[in-house]
């Protein structure tokens, strides 16, 4: 392998990939501006949502069909709107009114009250749990004020209390999130994001009638497919990259997770350092070299783009199944599971962010992607000197 | 010239010699297709020689053969003094190729396209940009040199591929109907090329289905069919063999059309 010659043909590579339009918007435009765009409509859409719910639970009116004047009273003082009505259902469904409360009298025992509601209506569900609660509250005050009437202290009502204590700090919560999704989705962004790059110097070349006189060239056949696949690498790893920068910048940046502030919390504490990156960086390369390698090998067989991207696509499909897999929690990555590309290296990412991973399953991982990488990137290189494939009319 | 590499001076006379050479493709449809029939020529130095015959005669396969990018299924050809089986890249170093349908990259400029092809063949620095840019002004490349070639009309194009082709200034040129598809000054300007080339000694094979431009710019022609070779030599021997004037008649009375 001559150094000036592969120099050479990365150069060239790099120059025609970011020249073509297509590549650029897969491998910039969409990781740069399309999450943070999603993210935050979402967060617009859902926090507008559910401020709309708060609001018009509060302004709308909820239909009362009750003997027991407390319960009005409660609820107007509570800041809801209610008068009296006849129908609840009916009225609910014409959204006449957003919710209503029922007393239902039984002979010989304790009145019941029913609280309507539609459930598939935000604003509803938001106004029957505001009036529960003030009915819950008017149920304990009345048990207070009987307890007192009888002398007996309000302390028997709360013999004991019970308080949750999540011992995972934050770090760790966000850490299972985290390692469950980002080995997947750092995966998936490597093939995608490679996908155009690849078909475009593979199967692109022999579209455009440039394959052969490249190949008439002294250029080395390991030179050329070498070349192209550190450019095809290149793509892989800054799609990657770059999605991943602006999926943690929109997500701390947004209001996902709604009001929850634990949920808030988990998404915007990123469970990363210096020494975690690291080895994940490490984990990806021979997957990087895989992925460029197989979809190198695979759209050289195509005789133009559309060919080669319907090629690739169900290679996405194989790829997606195993990295899924490997995000999924209490699977333990043995040496033997080790040796499953992808899912190896999506759980092992996992093991990295939780701080939970064994030396052996570590090695054996990067030892397999490696042999992966090798056998894909000698038969990406056969592609090169296989006559049926570069002249296949 | 003192930028293109060094070539070692051939003890060869012929500077291709072509022996038996044969390639028969498996096609799913047709079975067993015999593309290149026991072709033998050679070509000289300062010589041009053509390859004439119809539509699936063989002459892109022959050439992808010297050109090292088809392997024989027998016989083998030697281009100035290198095995076309036994050192494909030894030969991909003495030869300019243009394929028949070539393509640019059309995102690349010109003078982009001319650095790259230089650099395949072991050029770089000041030397490769000076050659890089006297292949410019020799093919009235300066107007579009920067401008990416999905811009250029196919006569432009052309004049760049032949660029390319002679850059390394190879001493083998194999050029796959470099006329096609052109109009008369492009055409002209490329024939005029081509003679150029002949004059510094350089060996052409030249396939082409214009019988006009095969008499006017060949020394000797060979008239291909089948893959098998009818006749070689000279227009005068073609005359003589066959009784007609005109190439296009000789070409009709040797395949018996
Ligand atoms: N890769 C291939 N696979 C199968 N058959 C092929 C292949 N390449 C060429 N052939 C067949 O070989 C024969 C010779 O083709 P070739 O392209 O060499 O002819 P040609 O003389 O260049 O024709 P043209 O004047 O149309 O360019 C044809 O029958 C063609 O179909
Ligand atoms: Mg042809």
């Amino acid at each position: 392998m001559r150094f000036p010659f592969l120099a050479a043909i990365y150069r060239k590579e790099m120059l025609d990939l970011i020249r073509d339009r297509r590549t650029l918007i897969s491998m910039v435009v969409v990781p740069v501006f399309v999450f943070p765009i999603i993210m935050s409509l979402m967060g617009f859409v859902i926090g507008a949502m559910e401020d709309k719910a708060e609001r018009e639970s509060k302004t709308q009116t909820i239909g009362l069909k009750v003997a027991n004047p407390a319960v009005r009273e409660t609820l107007s003082k509570a800041g809801l709107v209610v008068a009296d009505k006849d129908n609840l259902r009916a009225l609910i469904e014409q959204k006449a009114i957003v919710a209503g409360v029922e007393e239902v009298a039984a002979a010989g025992q304790a009145p019941e009250f029913r609280v309507y509601s539609d459930n598939s209506n935000p604003t509803s569900a938001a106004a029957s749990e505001k009036v529960r609660a003030a009915l819950a509250g008017l149920k304990e005050a009345i048990v207070r004020s009987s307890l007192r009437a009888s002398g007996v202290p309000e302390a028997v009502l709360t013999p004991f209390s019970v308080a949750k204590v999540n011992v995972a700090p934050p770090k760790k919560m966000a850490a299972t999130m985290w390692g469950s999704m980002l080995g997947y989705l750092m995966i998936l962004l490597m093939f995608s994001g490679g996908m155009y790059p690849v078909i475009d110097m593979t199967a692109g070349e022999k579209e455009r009638h440039t394959l052969e006189s490249f190949l008439a060239t002294p250029a080395g056949r390991n030179e050329i497919v070498v070349g192209k696949m550190l450019a095809a690498m290149t793509a892989i790893l800054m799609t990657a990259l770059l999605t991943l920068t602006s999926i943690v910048v929109s997500i701390r940046s947004n209001r996902i997770g709604g009001n929850s502030a634990e949920v808030r919390q988990m998404f915007s504490t990123i469970p990363l350092d210096a020494g975690n990156i690291g080895l994940i960086l490490v984990t990806l390369l021979p997957l990087c070299v895989l992925a460029a390698a197989v979809m190198i090998a695979i759209a050289m067989f195509a005789r133009g783009f559309k060919e080669g991207t319907s090629y690739l696509t169900p290679v996405m499909l194989f790829v997606l199944f195993p990295a899924m897999l490997g995000g999924m929690p209490n699977l333990e990555l043995t040496p033997a599971l080790a040796l499953i590309p992808i899912f190896n290296a999506s759980q092992l990412i996992r093991g990295i962010i939780l701080g939970d991973f064994t030396r052996a399953a570590f090695l054996v991982t990067m030892a397999a992607n490696l042999v992966y990488a090798t056998i894909a990137l000698a038969i990406a290189k056969n592609r090169f000197e296989t006559e049926s494939v570069l002249f296949r009319t | 010239m003192s930028s293109a590499p060094a070539f070692p001076p051939s003890a060869e006379p012929a500077a291709v010699r072509v022996e038996n050479l044969s390639k028969s493709f498996n096609d799913p449809k047709r079975g067993e297709v015999r593309a290149v029939d026991r072709v033998s020529f050679q070509v000289a130095r300062g010589e041009i020689f053509g390859l004439l015959g119809p539509n699936g005669a063989g002459k892109t396969t022959t050439l992808r053969l010297i050109s090292t990018l088809l392997k024989p299924t027998s016989g083998t050809a030697l281009v100035g003094g290198c095995d076309i089986v036994a050192e494909p890249a030894k030969v991909r170093e003495r030869i300019g190729f243009l394929a028949g349908e070539t393509g640019l990259y059309p995102r690349l400029t010109p003078r982009e396209i001319l650095k790259f092809f230089g650099e395949m063949h072991g050029m770089k620095g000041a030397p490769l940009a000076g050659r890089v840019q006297q292949m410019i002004a020799r093919f009235g490349i300066e107007k579009f040199a920067d401008t990416r070639t999905d811009k250029l009309s196919t006569g432009m194009k052309q004049r760049v591929a032949i660029a390319r082709t002679m850059l390394h200034d190879p001493p083998v040129l194999i050029l796959d109907e470099p006329t096609a598809g052109l109009d008369v000054p492009s055409a002209r300007n490329i024939e005029q090329a081509v003679k150029e080339a002949k004059q510094a000694g350089k060996s052409i094979i030249y396939s082409t289905h214009f019988m006009e431009e095969a008499e006017f710019l060949c020394d000797r022609i060979a008239v291909i069919s089948d893959g098998v070779v009818k006749i070689t030599g000279t227009m005068e021997d073609l005359r003589r063999a066959t009784g007609k004037q005109r190439l296009r008649e000789i070409f009709v009375d040797l395949l018996g059309i």
